[in-house]
């Protein structure tokens, strides 16, 4: 008796627990550096992993880095070389984080919600805090997150003659939008 | 002294032609356009489910192998994933979890409408690799400018 008890609480345990983390296998992130002289240098990635914990607010996401596609193939390979994002060598970016005002959001009753974001990316093997405001809306059971940030080029170890030459924007905006 | 003048003219005309190309292969980079999938031949044609083993044994081999490279591959859509101007298809291993993924090029979303979890299908796309997903905990592969094959 005690030992289907125990099973049954561990059961649904872990069906609580599987039920408030909420993932996507389609978060889309988009890669802005374009700049008056040169309007070329931006990608999107449509394949983004992402996850949110409806309890806590924790959010993480990865993306592989060769899945940016861009409309021009040399810069797709230019941001994939060893002078960019090394993607050979680091093949994937991540964010792990958390909505720091997520009590705030009612994931219960259909609306728009501000959110403060908080956490670590990691791209080009190097890690940095990022803090930026994004907004979540609530229709129903779906719920829409996005946020748009930039972020310092040289911080992740990038550097470039088309930065120096402002054909690429020193701070690109990075705009992510995943719908669990 | 015509020796001289022809010499300096051979240079002008070198230095012009050397220009001109230049310019010509700088405009033709910058103004290059992905072709369309559809008219692009397949360097691998496999399973779903082979290709994710292969991944599985080994991501870092299987992206040396794979990764911007157009592959063709065929299996059962275990989900279908679409928002706005998106729509990625999954072919997935049920019983680990991983999957590829294959998002669509926009001239070819129309074509994915009548598709429905469970189809077995043959799609076309540029692979860019794959990865172990902490959050998923499974290993998942991408395809970009996806179309169905024809």
């Amino acid at each position: 008796m005690k030992k289907t008890t125990f099973i049954i609480v561990l059961a649904l345990m872990s069906s609580a627990l599987f039920a408030q983390k909420k993932t996507t296998t389609s978060g889309t992130i988009n890669f802005d550096a374009t700049t008056s002289l040169d309007a070329l240098p931006k990608a999107e990635n449509k394949t983004v992993v992402a996850a949110l914990d409806t309890k806590t607010g924790a959010i993480a996401f990865e993306a592989i880095v060769k899945s940016f596609s861009f409309g021009n193939p040399m810069m797709q390979d230019h941001f994939n070389s060893d002078k960019w994002l090394d993607s050979d060598k680091y093949p994937t970016s991540t964010f792990k984080g958390k909505i720091t005002n997520f009590t705030s959001v009612n994931l219960k009753k259909d609306g728009t919600y501000v959110t403060e974001v908080t956490g670590d990316l990691t791209i080009h093997g190097i890690t940095k805090p990022v803090n930026t405001t994004g907004s979540v809306v609530v229709t129903g059971k779906a719920i829409a997150a996005s946020a748009a940030f930039t972020v310092k080029l040289e911080d992740y170890g990038i550097t470039s003659k088309a930065i120096e030459g402002g054909k690429v924007t020193r701070e690109p905006k990075i705009t992510v939008a995943v719908n669990f | 002294m015509s020796n001289s003048k022809s010499w300096i003219k051979k240079i002008f005309i070198t230095a012009v032609i050397i220009m001109a190309g230049t310019g010509i292969a700088i405009w033709y980079l910058f103004t290059q356009k992905f072709e369309d999938i559809n008219n692009q031949k397949a360097v691998y044609s496999l399973n779903a489910l082979d290709l994710i083993k292969e991944f599985q044994k080994s991501d870092s081999l299987a992206n040396k192998k794979y990764a911007e490279k157009i592959i063709i591959v065929t299996g059962i859509v275990t989900e279908i994933e679409s928002a706005d101007t998106t729509v990625n298809i999954k072919l997935g291993d049920t019983a680990t979890g991983s999957y590829a993924i294959f998002a669509f090029q926009h001239q070819n979303l129309n074509e994915t409408k009548n598709i429905k979890e469970g189809d077995k299908v043959s799609i076309k796309g540029s692979c860019s690799g794959g990865a172990y997903s902490e959050i998923l905990e499974s290993e998942f592969i991408t395809f970009k400018r996806c179309a169905l094959n024809r």
